[in-house]
């Protein structure tokens, strides 16, 4: 009784300005303490890190001497005298258009499949998903080495209908397309959101077009589709944004070469080696900016359009 | 009586246990300084020089802390380190690297060592590849010398006789033909596509009297040589003689993918040094010869190199004891019958008379081809500029491949290289 007393005659006595922040930090300090090994983990590891690569990036910087200003010039260089830079853009482009879709649309199917109620669904469901959680190791990039070398799996399978297969990995007419179907297989992650999606959707709609008269494939392109537009454009960015990052893949397949011919050389791959190859700190600093900016530029572009084709209940 | 402990004395009580413990299990300041080491390598390198660092701890009481990585993880991890302040004691450093390091003081002068080892004999030319600028930089670890590996089980399978150091490309080519028409272990060829392998394209130069680079950091051949270089791998390439681009593409560098342990090809180009490693690996019994000639009694083509140093760090906290590590390394007899030629031929006298006797099979066969180059011998090419590994890295190996799958064509590859090189040496020099 006595301590309750004396709290509340606290609060009055104090003067003002001290107890804004003392009343904050008796309402928010202990979400802040908790939130506290997140943060130094952003200031420290992400925040910081990014801020002083912005100023490398105007920078000649080797590693072993300091950094020296050189203004705009890594970024004039990049556009006006790398070749190496438009190949790099341009595989990562390609990627990009062809695994994005073909993985969602793979996706897709995998979860219309799986929603149909079937038995054993957690295990189906947590199987699919396995490739994804697996997707950016190291062993999976060799075991895709294995299956698309000349005497891998897929030319032995091949051997059996008498095709004698190019070795597919080291060719540069095929090699993008390994890592193409690399991601594609990593399915599991946007499936489950899109299994989550389709149970979201009304089934009375499915009876009364049913009822209608409907085809199964015209209620898929009149009633799923639209309805789970949210979830497709979710996905969508999700996923290009993690195909622009993609490296790993690329570059334990091609031994951090970005061969056959550059095929498989990636933006982040080219990146890496001209940061932890040739040691150009600075320059690479400007190349990881530009594709910051183009993620920025490609998720800001689909926000806009969204508006267009993707239909919110409410 | 039980014990009763509150939650904030039990939090007490355990984190000052722990703090104990953790103030038990790390090293005691007063003992001698320990040191850190890092190399590149496989694990046989490793064991090896393993066994050599607890000898050295045996002897002398400094523990060491050794880390090895693949060449390829090597640099990148040792330039973080050396920009962290944080490089190691003492450092593997190759005939590329040094230069950089010194000028950039990321490795300390060890000229005592330097004329201590002179003085039991240390080979000069060895001492000479690791200074800088006049100061002694890093100890060679081992000469050696390109060599092609020769899968003796192959050849001998295919009723072809063994090629000798006088042997040349048209030799080559008629050995690969030999090949195909023996059509063993379905569809061996003769030889790795050298097309892009700088050390070969060097070797090659040097036969006609040019050199990659010159003492100035400039290139060293012209658009006609990297034209003929190109026009004669596409011949052997016809021919079959030299495996498929597709096939060679596979070599990402480990010794596991190329195409003398994929058994893709019987001979292969690669170094002396290597033999030991690739025996390993292979399990027909391996040889070695040089480099093809470009025409009968033609010379001059390799050379000893430094296959490796030892350096130390400029950070170090004990140089002497590190420095001792490094002479303990090199001169100690017990140490070089462990370390055999796995690194080179070593550099002092002593030494090799003890490592010569304990040689098994691959182990001799290098150190016999190293010390009988005879003519195919010529000078040591000054340090290679700064900017050779990016000249190697994004025209030497991608133009060769290029050319291989027909993307280009010898002319195109050739001019490319030329022009591709000057301008990333220039670039590099400003």
């Amino acid at each position: 009784m006595a301590v309750a007393h004396e709290t509340t005659t606290g609060i009055d006595a104090a003067p003002r300005q001290q107890s804004a922040f003392s009343r904050f930090w008796q309402q928010n300090g202990a979400g802040y303490m908790f939130l506290l090994p997140w943060l130094i983990g952003f200031f420290g590891l992400t925040l910081g890190p990014m801020v002083s690569s912005l100023y490398l990036s105007f920078t000649d910087f080797d590693l072993l001497t300091s950094p020296d200003w050189v203004g705009a010039s890594n970024y004039v260089r990049m556009f006006t005298a790398d070749p190496k830079f438009s190949t790099s853009m341009r595989v990562t482009m390609f990627f990009v258009i062809f695994s994005v879709p073909l993985k969602l649309a793979f996706a897709l199917g995998v979860a219309l499949l799986l929603n149909r109620g079937m038995k054993g669904l957690p295990l189906y469901r947590a199987l699919f998903y396995l490739p994804s959680l697996l997707g950016a190791s190291v062993a999976i990039a060799i075991l895709w080495r294995q299956i698309f070398a000349g005497d891998g799996l897929v030319n032995k399978v091949l051997a059996l209908f008498g095709i004698v297969g190019p070795s597919w990995i080291s060719n540069p007419n095929y090699s993008l397309w390994t890592l193409i179907i690399l991601s594609i297989w990593q399915f599991g992650s946007p499936m489950i959101i899109f299994l989550a999606g389709l149970r979201q959707i009304p089934q009375d709609m499915y009876e009364a077009a049913s009822l209608d008269g409907a085809s199964k494939w015209r209620q898929f392109w009149k009633i799923t589709l639209p309805l789970l537009t949210p979830v497709v454009f979710f996905n969508a960015i999700i996923q290009t944004i993690e195909a622009f990052k993609s490296f790993t893949p690329a570059f334990i397949i091609s031994g951090g070469t970005g061969n056959p011919i550059n095929s498989t050389l990636f933006y982040t791959l080219y990146l890496y080696q001209e940061a932890f190859g040739f040691f150009r700190m600075g320059y690479a600093s400007a190349l990881a900016w530009v594709l910051l900016a183009l993620v920025a530029f490609f998720t800001a572009f689909s926000f806009l359009t969204s508006k267009y084709w993707v239909h919110y209940d409410d | 009586m039980t014990i009763k402990l509150d939650r904030r004395q039990f939090l007490m009580g355990s984190s000052a246990l722990l703090a104990a413990g953790a103030a038990g299990v790390s090293p005691a300041w007063a003992q001698a300084s320990s040191l850190r080491l890092i190399f590149w390598g496989g694990q046989d390198r490793a064991d090896r020089t393993y066994k050599v660092a607890d000898m050295f701890t045996a002897a002398k009481g400094n523990d060491i802390e050794a880390e090895f990585l693949a060449w390829n993880d090597y640099w990148p991890k040792l330039a973080t380190q050396t920009a962290g302040g944080n490089a190691p004691d003492v450092i593997q450093m190759d005939y590329r690297y040094i230069v950089e390091y010194a000028k950039r003081n990321a490795i300390a002068p060890i000229d005592d060592l330097g004329a201590k080892l002179a003085e039991a004999g240390f080979d000069a030319d060895q001492l000479e590849g690791g200074k800088v600028d006049g100061k002694l930089y890093g100890i060679s670890l081992g000469a050696n010398s390109v060599a092609t590996l020769v899968n003796t089980g192959a050849f001998e399978e295919a009723g072809i006789e063994l090629p000798t150091n006088a042997w040349t490309y048209d030799d080559l080519m008629e050995i690969g033909e030999a090949f195909n028409s023996a059509n063993i272990r379905g569809g061996m060829r003769a030889i790795a596509d050298g097309s892009y392998s700088e050390p070969m394209l060097d070797n090659w130069l040097r036969q006609r009297g040019k050199a990659l680079y010159t003492a100035e950091g400039k290139l060293g051949f012209d658009e006609q040589d990297a034209v003929e270089w190109y026009q004669l791998w596409s011949k052997l390439r016809e021919a079959k003689v030299c495996v498929t681009p597709d096939n060679q593409a596979l070599d990402t560098g480990p010794l596991e993918t190329t195409m003398l342990v994929t058994g893709k090809a019987a001979l292969m180009p690669s170094n002396s040094n290597q033999l030991v490693a690739f025996q390993g690996l292979v399990p027909d019994k391996l040889d070695m010869v040089g480099y093809p000639r470009i025409a009968e009694g033609v010379g001059g083509g390799h050379y000893r190199k430094p296959s490796m140093f030892f350096s130390v760090g400029n950070t170090a906290a004990d140089k002497e004891a590190a420095a001792s590590f490094v002479d303990f390394f090199v001169s100690d007899p017990e140490a070089a019958k462990v370390l055999g030629v796995e690194r080179g031929i070593p550099c002092l006298p002593a030494t090799r008379d003890v490592v010569s006797p304990t040689l098994d099979g691959p182990n001799q066969i290098a150190l016999n081809f190293v010390a009988n180059l005879g003519d195919l011998l010529g000078p040591l090419p000054p340090p290679p500029p700064a900017a050779a590994g990016e000249v190697d890295s994004s025209l030497i190996r991608t133009l060769g491949q290029e050319v291989g799958f027909g993307a280009k064509t010898a002319e195109q590859a050739g001019k490319e290289l030329v022009e591709g090189a000057s301008a990333i040496l220039s670039r590099a020099a400003s």
